[in-house]
């Protein structure tokens, strides 16, 4: 368990489903040198295969003794899908538009289509997904060669490429399916919260561009932000599969405003909500029922008096208040240390500098 | 990994007829044994020794699919020579493997064939041997290791970032576009090859600053792989004369073999001809069981070890403690001997704790590991018997 945990809420009521978050991460971080493939942000359809497919399927996480479960490490072509482009070039010379390789998979494969009849009672909401984080990794637990840490100053999961020896349990081990395997260097990689943009007192690339502006960022501890409020003070934002037992840091306020269903007729039926309840305590636990509540129960209050301090929070009224990332903190941490920079994490780099080739630290963990 | 030699060595071979069997007999050449590589004419003139590798089975992994591929693992028999000269040693292996793994391209699901060479710091003690699975607290091993693994491209090696970007943010297009790609193809240089320094499980470090220098190289035909290692006798980190222990690991990239899904042998000895001392690192690991096996297996069964390890036919379902089902295929004697009666002198570090803090197998009492199994204190004899039922629990031979 880190000192402080930094944590992110999505609002799935707002998620339109555009991508801006997965393109933002993408250029910053995957499109290149071997993470083509990965989505460390992405947006999936639900009900849904997911990316990787059926990803709920493929094992990892823990029981409830605490002990890890076996699981399966997905296949770029069947599960990921090989990214693939297009011959743009040879369009002036007449050529006919085709993909470069054959597409027989790729993530949102089955965007939008969701489940249900059209157009009676079909439906569908996004998930956008990045590394939860977990204050108990499936990853870190699944590591025979100590190379994922959790950095005690925020809680951010890295994975140490100095120490990584591609065993890729550690893919079988995160049963959200979030670290991936890059072939071109034989090593783990995964969503690292943007961790150089926060300690600069950034929010992660994907909140910052996101067009909804559905995502908060901040410190669990600190009470007077946003995360704090809407996790632990209203409790409307819950952890994705909290049953894997991994203890996820990335929190959801449930898709809880769905149009109604229509009957036969074609008529309104009152009252009915499309998204089938059983979904959303399988996605967030029973608990999801509390969190519906009491934002049903704000929207009323807020259309009647027009004051509630969580509907307000939900707006995401400005970026200053959704991201509070403390850069002071950050900055005392480096001082402390005697980090000339930025401070990157000492672990990061740790590889390069063991000077005493018989000492190891093995960190233990109660 | 291109040397190339026909050079043939001496190899006037006088086996000691005082040495038994199951012990590497390394002769001195003339010449430079650092340009061996599997297909060179002279490991003809070398004498081979038979050694087992046995499924490592202390440990499960978390790999569903390689677990049910592996889970009747046999053992297998492979053939060890060695060579040596005024500075150098070289290793051969061959083990048989009836596909060739080789990870490259575009997969995340791929593994490679390969093995690894691991030798001790310090052997001078042969009844205080580190533990057989990458060292223990206070005994580190070396491990060199080779894998089937296409070039592996490093650009943070030699800090090229430019060279990290994307195709699509190099202002690059057509000719320039290729030859970007053709440049960042060409630092994709890397073998993998690696040193590593370990004192246990987990604690595996490489040995990046090039204080260690070795070569491995594989090659494949007939069903057969054929490794050869070529190291310094004596470096920084190691100093082999006399005799000292050697150990040989083997991964089958088919049956999704990496890290601890693998084979392995126990500690070999290896006995350089023309250096002297090491006879009692010899004897020791070439003595047969002194005890009575049927024995020992009743004592296994009245003190209970199998309510936490795991013995095919012994024990149930779950269990908590290092599986022994192949404990006597890479244990030596002296280290089952110790463990029974001093079980925290070598604890493993082990799976990290958070994977079963159900089942935990060892506290910590001020940074030290202090193992969950108590100490069996007893008689000469009844060790002696137990121990002698543990050496004979291994797999089969395939």
């Amino acid at each position: 368990m880190s000192k402080r945990q930094l944590a992110m809420v999505m609002d799935l009521n707002k998620c339109i489903g555009c991508q801006t978050c997965t393109v933002a991460c993408k250029t910053q971080w995957t499109n290149r040198n071997g993470r083509e493939y990965m989505y460390w942000n992405n947006v999936e359809t639900y009900p849904g295969t997911g990316y990787p497919k059926n990803w709920m399927e493929l094992g990892g996480g823990f029981d409830e003794s605490g002990d890890l479960q076996a699981g399966v490490v997905p296949n770029i072509e069947a599960d990921y899908g090989v990214p693939w482009d297009y011959n743009h070039d040879q369009l002036q010379f007449g050529a006919q538009l085709k993909p470069d390789v054959e597409p027989t998979w790729g993530p949102n494969w089955d965007e939008d289509e969701g489940a249900g009849d059209f157009p009676n009672d079909n439906y569908f909401f996004y998930i956008p997904r990045i590394c939860n984080h977990c204050s108990n990794p499936g990853c870190l637990s699944a590591c025979p060669r100590d190379a994922i840490f959790k950095r005690d100053q925020d809680g951010v999961v890295l994975v140490d490429l100095d120490r990584c020896q591609g065993y890729r349990y550690c893919i079988a081990g995160c049963p959200y399916k979030k670290i991936y395997f890059n072939p071109k260097i034989s090593k783990s990689e995964k969503c690292i919260l943007c961790f150089p943009r926060v300690e600069k007192g950034l929010p992660p690339a994907c909140a910052q561009q996101c067009v909804g502006r559905i995502r908060f960022v901040g410190f669990l501890d600190d009470e007077e932000g946003q995360v704090h409020k809407l996790v632990h003070k209203y409790k409307v934002a819950l952890p994705l599969r909290s049953d894997y037992g991994t203890q996820p840091n990335v929190y959801y306020v449930p898709p809880t405003e769905a149009p109604p269903k229509f009957d036969a007729e074609g008529r309104i039926i009152e009252g009915s909500n499309r998204v089938p309840v059983e979904e959303l305590e399988l996605l967030f636990g029973p608990q999801v029922h509390d969190a519906m509540k009491t934002l049903r129960a704000e929207m009323k209050k807020r259309k009647e008096t027009g004051k509630s301090e969580l509907m307000d929070i939900l707006i995401a009224y400005k970026h200053s208040d959704m991201f509070r990332l403390d850069q002071e903190y950050y900055q005392s941490i480096a001082k402390r240390e005697g980090l000339s920079l930025a401070p990157i994490d000492n672990r990061y780099m740790q590889g390069k500098n063991s000077p005493n080739k018989f000492k190891f630290k093995v960190v233990e963990y109660d | 990994m291109t040397k190339r030699t026909t050079a043939l060595l001496a190899t006037s071979l006088a086996a000691s007829a005082l040495l038994a069997d199951g012990v590497v007999l390394v002769q001195k050449s003339e010449r430079d044994v650092t340009k061996l590589t599997p297909t060179s004419k002279a490991w003809e003139y070398v004498k081979a020794t038979t050694i087992h590798l046995y499924p490592q089975t202390a440990l499960v992994m978390n790999d569903k699919r390689a677990n049910e591929l592996n889970r009747n693992a046999k053992a297998k028999e492979a053939r060890v020579k060695a060579i040596h000269d005024d500075k150098n040693i070289a290793f051969l292996l061959e083990w048989p493997d009836g596909t060739r793994s080789i990870q490259r391209g575009y997969k995340s699901d791929r593994y490679a064939d390969g093995f690894a060479v691991q030798l001790p710091v310090n052997y001078e003690d042969p009844k205080k041997l580190p533990y057989i699975g990458m060292g223990s607290d206070g005994r580190p091993v070396v491990i060199h290791l080779q894998k089937a693994v296409e070039k592996i491209y490093e650009p943070n090696g030699n800090g090229d970032v430019s060279m990290q970007q994307n195709v699509l943010s190099k202002n690059a297009f057509g000719d320039s576009a290729e030859e970007f790609a053709l440049k960042v193809g060409a630092l994709a240089v890397k073998d993998y090859q690696r040193s590593f320094v370990s004192e246990g499980f987990r604690s595996m470090t490489e040995i990046k600053d090039g204080s260690e220098k070795f070569d491995a190289d594989m090659s494949y035909s007939e069903n057969v792989w054929r490794g050869t290692l070529t190291r310094p006798l004596k470096d920084s980190y190691l100093n082999l004369k006399g005799a000292f222990p050697v150990a040989f690991a083997v991964w089958d990239g088919a049956r999704l073999n990496r890290d601890g899904q693998k084979l392995l042998s126990g500690w070999i000895a290896v006995k350089l001809v023309d250096s002297n001392g090491g006879e009692k690192l010899v004897a020791e690991l070439t003595a047969a069981a002194e005890g009575d096996a049927e024995h020992g297996k009743e004592l296994i069964e009245q003190n209970g070890c199998t309510g936490c390890h795991h013995i095919s036919g012994l024990s149930g379902a779950n269990y908590m403690a290092p599986g022994l089902d192949n404990v006597g295929g890479y244990s030596t004697s002296a280290y089952l001997r110790e463990s029974l009666v001093d079980p925290s002198a070598v604890v493993v570090p082990g799976y990290n704790r958070n994977a079963h803090p159900s089942a935990v197998w060892y506290n910590l009492d001020h940074g030290k590991r202090v193992s969950t199994m108590p100490p069996y204190p007893l008689d000469d004899k009844s060790l002696d018997d137990m121990v002698a039922y543990l050496k004979t629990l291994k797999s089969e031979v395939k």
